[in-house]
């Protein structure tokens, strides 16, 4: 028996149930102004997205309903395929770089103590700027003439200069470099707080067990990574598979569709054909397309041992 | 009979009387004008290019004439405005007075949300500035009887610019104006690490390939649909002519999407000796030239096919309308005429080295003097023989330049056949 603050004897199973019912209002209350949020800028208009993909819109004129048009235009047309194939490229191709490289800064920033800090420091300066200034930046390191920097690097080398963002077999290869470079600190800081979960006693413990450094990372490090590896790779799919600045700024989809990612062919059609129908139906696809990486990442690293951590 | 005398201290009074009275209704309109107005432009009130100098000063003369008027200028990337303002209008924030390419007019002016400029602009304006600029320019902003916009710094638009110290290594003072005779030229101009010629062809506002097809007359566009062949005779001459170029080292097969400002850039540092240019942007050209003397820099008409007249593609090109949903349509129309006065217009020609909107200020000495040697130039281009633009309803003028920019980019960096080029170009479009 408990008494309520008017002085009335409550029964104890319902004095929980008004203190939980308080909790959830709390907690309702914590939550719902990010919630309201997140519906009025992110779920309506997908929501709102999806109904003009199924209309004719050009140009901020909603030319009627049009049912699934967009979306069979889209996929009849070759260079969607094309775009769609340039966009896992340039994802899966920037993640292979940017993920080991983000592990192995993580692991020498760990191991420097506060020299690592300040070297995390400096190299999240390219995350901290925005895509479109790092896009200008490179372009005028890569100009292929003198005055530029990687141009006088040539030169040094008796090279002539390169167009690295204008020649079909160099321009994908050089956007991938610029797109590691700005994202891959922001691994490292999701990985260094990983690596900083894992109990110091497992490695001694395989130590003393005769495990050496590379069987110890295998059988140690990676699988309790396991979590914020997921992390990582979830949230630099998307931001690669989305990456639409970098381009804009660096190749314009070029040259000769080379770098004409789903992105870009979205910025494209939405914004420079301003077919903002069909722009709507490249979306939404882009949005099926990342969620299925994000399912597949999910069943693959989740049943890692660490997973559950 | 008696006769009224006239003595000088009278006759004065009755001059500054008269003075003052003429000087009446625009002192009462200076005073009527209040509130601000905002302004949809790339060009920044605070920046240091010509353009942006002479807009500065022109905002300066009009608030001190009209102190209750406030200017906003609101920069914008300039392949955004046209989009921006219709989407600003239908949320009703847009802004007075915008910054218009041609080829948009026709599309904004389907989603009426720009203003008659003739129900707007002064008696004086309309009888006295208007038939004063360049009828080939000012003729195109009517649609259907209304007068949606006016156009600014009528010039040829995309020209050739070249170094005279390059051209004169190999014996010629100016790019030959015959097809044939450039090509054999820019291969010659082409040593080391320099390049004969260089295109942009990645701007969704310019298409090079178009650029070259003009030479061939303003028949390439069909009256009735605006439309041009693109797989006929003429754009097959176009390939074959840019393929030529390629083979003989003049392009880069590797410098395939470079914008109009890659192209600016890499010329001032020495890469090209010819380029095709904004004629608008002459000024900054010489300004930022660093592997050679500015003073070297020099301007040419496109080459022709056969006897036609050297080509002038007058386009695209900037205009400035009014909106209809201005609430200060007052101020924002007298702002709108303060950037034709003469005044405007000799400085826009004497800082910005362009061709003033008014023609009878080419009669001012200034334009007679050396150092406008080059506005002379852009105007007899204007109205060269050869001269043409686009038409007043270019169809799909969102997607033409972009397509047509790939095509010249397949042309240039593969050696897929000709036909197959042009007709994926023509199926994209779907014309």
């Amino acid at each position: 028996m408990s008494v309520s603050s008017s002085g009335v004897r409550l029964h104890p199973e319902r004095a929980l149930t008004s203190a939980a019912r308080q909790a959830k209002l709390v907690g309702s209350a914590l939550v719902g102004p990010a919630l309201i949020l997140v519906i009025a800028i992110n779920i309506l208009p997908a929501f709102y997205g999806f109904y003009l993909s199924l209309h004719k819109v050009f140009f901020f004129a909603n030319e009627g309903y049009v049912g699934l048009a967009n979306y069979a235009a889209l996929f009849s047309d070759p260079f969607a395929w094309q775009a769609i194939g340039r966009s896992l490229l340039f994802t899966f191709c920037s993640l292979a770089i940017a993920v080991p490289l983000a592990l192995l800064a993580a692991m020498g920033i760990r191991r420097l103590g506060r020299w690592g800090s300040l070297l995390l420091t400096v190299l999240l300066v390219p995350w901290a700027m925005s895509p479109i200034v790092v896009a200008l930046l490179w372009k005028w390191i890569l100009v292929p003439s003198p005055g530029g920097l990687v141009g006088a690097l040539f030169a040094a080398f008796g090279r002539p200069p390169q167009d690295l963002l204008t020649d079909p077999m160099l321009a994908m290869p050089t956007l991938i470099a610029v797109g590691v470079w700005r994202n891959f600190a922001f691994a490292t800081i999701i990985l260094i707080g990983g690596l900083g979960q894992i109990p110091k006693d497992l490695y001694k413990a395989a130590a003393v067990d005769g495990l050496g450094a590379l069987e110890s990372f295998y059988k140690i490090t990676l699988p309790l990574l396991a979590p914020s590896l997921l992390i990582v790779i979830s949230m630099l799919t998307i931001s690669y598979f989305n990456e639409v600045q970098l381009i804009i700024g660096l190749t314009g989809g070029g040259p000769i569709r080379q770098t004409n990612t789903l992105a870009y062919l979205l910025y494209n059609t939405g914004f420079v054909e301003l077919d903002q129908g069909r722009g709507n139906a490249i979306a939404i696809v882009m949005f099926m397309i990342n969620m299925a990486l994000i399912a597949i990442y999910i069943r693959i690293l989740g049943k890692q041992p660490g997973a559950a951590a | 009979m008696s006769f009224v005398h006239f003595n000088r201290r009278s006759v004065i009074k009755m001059t500054a009387a008269s003075i003052a009275l003429a000087a009446l209704p625009r002192a009462a309109r200076a005073q009527q004008l209040s509130g601000t107005v905002r302004i949809w432009t790339f060009l920044s009130s605070e920046g240091q290019s010509p353009r942006e100098v002479v807009l500065r000063n022109i905002i300066g003369r009009f608030t001190a004439a009209h102190p209750d008027v406030k200017i906003v200028v609101e920069p914008q990337p300039f392949q955004e405005l046209e989009t921006k303002f219709v989407a600003a209008s239908a949320q009703k924030r847009a802004p007075d007075i915008i910054w218009m390419r041609d080829t948009f007019l026709d599309l904004v002016n389907q989603r009426h949300v720009l203003a008659n400029l003739d129900e707007v602009f002064s008696d004086e304006f309309k009888t006295k500035v208007v038939p004063d600029l360049f009828p080939v320019f000012a003729e195109k902003s009517v649609f259907d009887g209304q007068r949606i916009s006016l156009p600014l710094w009528p010039s040829p638009a995309q020209v050739i610019f070249y170094r005279k110290d390059a051209l004169a290594e190999i014996g010629i003072e100016a790019p030959p104006l015959r097809w044939d005779e450039f090509i054999a030229a820019a291969g010659k101009l082409t040593k080391g690490e320099r390049l004969g010629f260089g295109l942009p062809t990645n701007d969704n506002s310019v298409s090079s390939f178009i650029n070259v097809l003009s030479g061939f007359g303003p028949s390439i566009f069909d009256p009735s649909t605006g439309q041009f062949d693109i797989t006929g005779k003429e754009a097959q001459e176009t390939a074959k002519i840019v393929r030529q170029l390629v083979q003989n080292g003049s392009l880069s097969p590797t410098l395939l999407n470079a914008m109009g400002d890659d192209i600016q850039d890499q010329f001032a540092a020495g890469r090209f000796a010819m380029v095709q240019a904004f004629a608008p942007r002459f000024q900054q050209y010489r300004d930022i030239a660093a592997a050679y003397d500015g003073k070297q820099l020099a301007v040419s008409a496109w080459p022709a096919f056969g006897d036609l007249p050297p080509s002038v593609l007058l386009g695209p090109y900037w205009t400035v309308g009014l909106s209809a949903s201005s609430q200060n349509i007052p101020a924002a129309a007298a702002f709108l005429e303060s950037l034709y006065t003469t005044e405007a217009s000799l400085e826009w020609g004497k800082v910005a080295g362009l061709v003033p909107d008014r023609r009878s200020t080419l009669d001012d000495p200034f334009f007679s003097s050396p150092e406008a040697a080059n506005i002379r130039t852009f105007t007899e281009l204007l109205s060269a023989p050869g001269a043409l633009t686009f038409p007043q309803r270019l169809p799909d003028i969102t997607k033409v330049f972009p397509v047509m920019n790939t095509a010249l980019q397949e042309l240039i960096g593969t050696d897929e056949s000709v036909d197959a080029v042009l007709s994926r170009a023509k199926s994209t479009l779907g014309w």
